[in-house]
């Protein structure tokens, strides 16, 4: 620290080389696009995209059709989490349960869903379960993003579980502890640091895995975007569009667990 | 195995172990009909070379490892397949690790607490004053709002004590408590276990501080392969071993 007290930041020569060959990247990639773009022979029509995502009238500004999407989005994925983390809470404690049984309930679970497609899954909750449960589209939707994301998250709860030291457990327990409150004041706040990259990584796939249920028609950011490109042909606009939308979504919530990854370390 | 005056006389005892047998699952037989009894208010210094069964004796009158047969009683409660009496066990019986084993993210203060309040029910002011009681008692008082990980080892295991004893156990067991600390380190966490001794704990200590077993201890045993090899106070046990296998270990120690 002490040598660079008057400057911020003195470049190193390494720093200047790094700069230099990401200021070569980005250009050739750009160059590609722009002969690519020339090559398609496409109409490139970026000034029409704003009205679709926010505009102005007397009364004051309106939602365009993408950020009314996006709200869908927003509310499938929130609820869709909350349930997913429960499902792979539960499914986790069921798997290092003692009970056969529960075992074994867990395990089909976590098998059936991690090895059928979303998709499939989607469409049979839909068409086949919702019907005779009497659910409707939108909670279709939700129950079957959070069935599959909770598979994958208890994976994650289960490693973040089993990777505290059993000196813990013998500690808690010696203490007179109960199992309940050994999980909630002694294991699981140790886990939940250490699992909330992977935790967050998941998140983000839920994020992105809910375009597909545009395919229920259901009015989301995805599903929204096909019906404008569908009035407008404004294909690579709008998509490039959407992807900037869900990117931007994604990354909030990267930086989010970041800041909350920070706060909750523990000082060692 | 000599028979021990003290097993024959009447007393107050807090422990009972008949018989007790206990094979791990790969097949190694941790203890073998392995019996004694403990006197309220006595320390118990348990010694022998690593993997003779010391820890597995002291993991088993707490009801962390199953006993495959034989009897545990602890203060009147026998340790059975109950979750009640295991509960209750653990409750009377405070262990230190050799790994200290606090909780990493909660500092001194809540480590001591967290037992008082979820297992003795007591109020936030009640623990809180006993924790800083007992804080006083190992010297600790000044880090009762730090976290583990910026503690020494032996200002952890210190702790560690402290958090134990605010169970109010009626017995204390002590796994080699100061076998993970540097040598500067041990003579604190020593102190804090002799003044527990003065005061008229019972305690049940294994450990290779042979200078702690003869200030302190009022009987010792010597275990090897699961098993009471001898037995005896501390001038039959240091001066006048008769097994063989006693005097080996002693000669390697010494």
């Amino acid at each position: 620290m002490n040598a660079t007290k008057n400057a911020w930041w003195v470049p190193r020569r390494t720093q200047v080389l790094d700069v230099a060959k990401f200021l070569i990247l980005v250009g050739l990639l750009t160059g590609l696009m722009i002969r690519s773009s020339d090559a398609l022979g496409y109409h490139w029509q970026w000034y029409r995209i704003p009205r679709y995502i926010l505009f102005s009238e007397p009364g004051g500004w309106v939602l365009g059709p993408l950020l009314e999407g996006l709200l869908v989005t927003l509310r499938i994925t929130g609820i869709s989490l909350v349930l997913a983390f429960s499902f792979g809470m539960t499914t986790a404690l069921c798997r290092l349960s003692s009970s056969l049984v529960a075992r074994m309930l867990a395990r089909g679970y976590l098998e059936a869903i991690r090895n059928t497609p979303l998709l499939v899954q989607l469409f049979f909750i839909y068409f086949v379960a919702g019907p005779v449960l009497g659910v409707g589209r939108f909670a279709s939707a939700v129950l079957a993003l959070s069935l599959f994301e909770g598979a994958y998250a208890s994976e994650i709860f289960r490693a973040g579980i089993v990777s505290i030291h059993r000196g813990q457990w013998e500690a808690a327990y010696s203490l007179g502890l109960n199992m309940l409150d050994t999980y909630r004041y002694v294991i699981l706040p140790q886990s939940v640091r250490r699992i909330l990259p992977p935790l967050t990584g998941q998140a983000v796939s839920l994020v992105k895995d809910s375009a597909l249920v545009s395919t229920i028609a259901i009015y989301d950011l995805t599903m929204r975007g096909q019906m404008i490109i569908a009035e407008t042909f404004l294909t690579f606009e709008i998509w490039f569009t959407v992807a900037g939308i869900y990117l931007v979504i994604t990354m909030v919530l990267s930086f989010t667990v970041n800041f909350m990854e920070n706060r909750l370390r523990i000082e060692a | 195995m000599t028979t021990s005056p003290v097993d024959k006389e009447e007393g107050d005892f807090i422990i009972h172990i008949e018989k007790v047998n206990k094979i791990y699952p790969n097949g190694v037989q941790a203890l073998c009909d392995f019996s004694t009894r403990i006197r309220r208010g006595e320390v118990r210094v348990i010694v022998g070379p690593s993997g003779s069964g010391k820890s597995t004796l002291l993991r088993c009158i707490n009801g962390l490892e199953r006993i495959d047969t034989g009897r545990i009683v602890v203060d009147g409660i026998p340790l059975d397949e109950s979750k009640k009496n295991r509960l209750e066990i653990r409750k009377e019986v405070g262990m230190v690790f050799q790994s200290f084993n606090l909780f990493p993210h909660m500092t001194v203060l809540e480590n001591i607490n967290l037992a008082q309040r979820r297992v003795r029910k007591k109020t936030r002011k009640a623990a809180t004053e006993t924790t800083m009681d007992l804080l006083k008692k190992v010297g600790m008082v000044d880090k009762a709002h730090s976290y583990p990980g910026h503690l020494s080892g032996g200002q952890q295991q210190r702790v560690a004590i402290a958090r134990a004893l605010a169970m109010m156990p009626a017995v204390m067991l002590f796994d080699e408590a100061t076998s993970a600390l540097d040598p500067e380190m041990i003579g604190e966490v020593l102190e804090v276990m002799k003044t527990l001794a003065k005061e008229g704990m019972t305690m049940v200590v294994v450990t290779h501080e042979m200078g702690f077993a003869k200030e302190v201890s009022d009987w010792v045993i010597f275990m090897d392969e699961g098993r009471k090899i001898e037995e005896g106070t501390v001038e039959h046990f240091f001066s006048d071993p008769k097994e063989d296998r006693t005097k080996r270990f002693l000669s390697q120690i010494l």
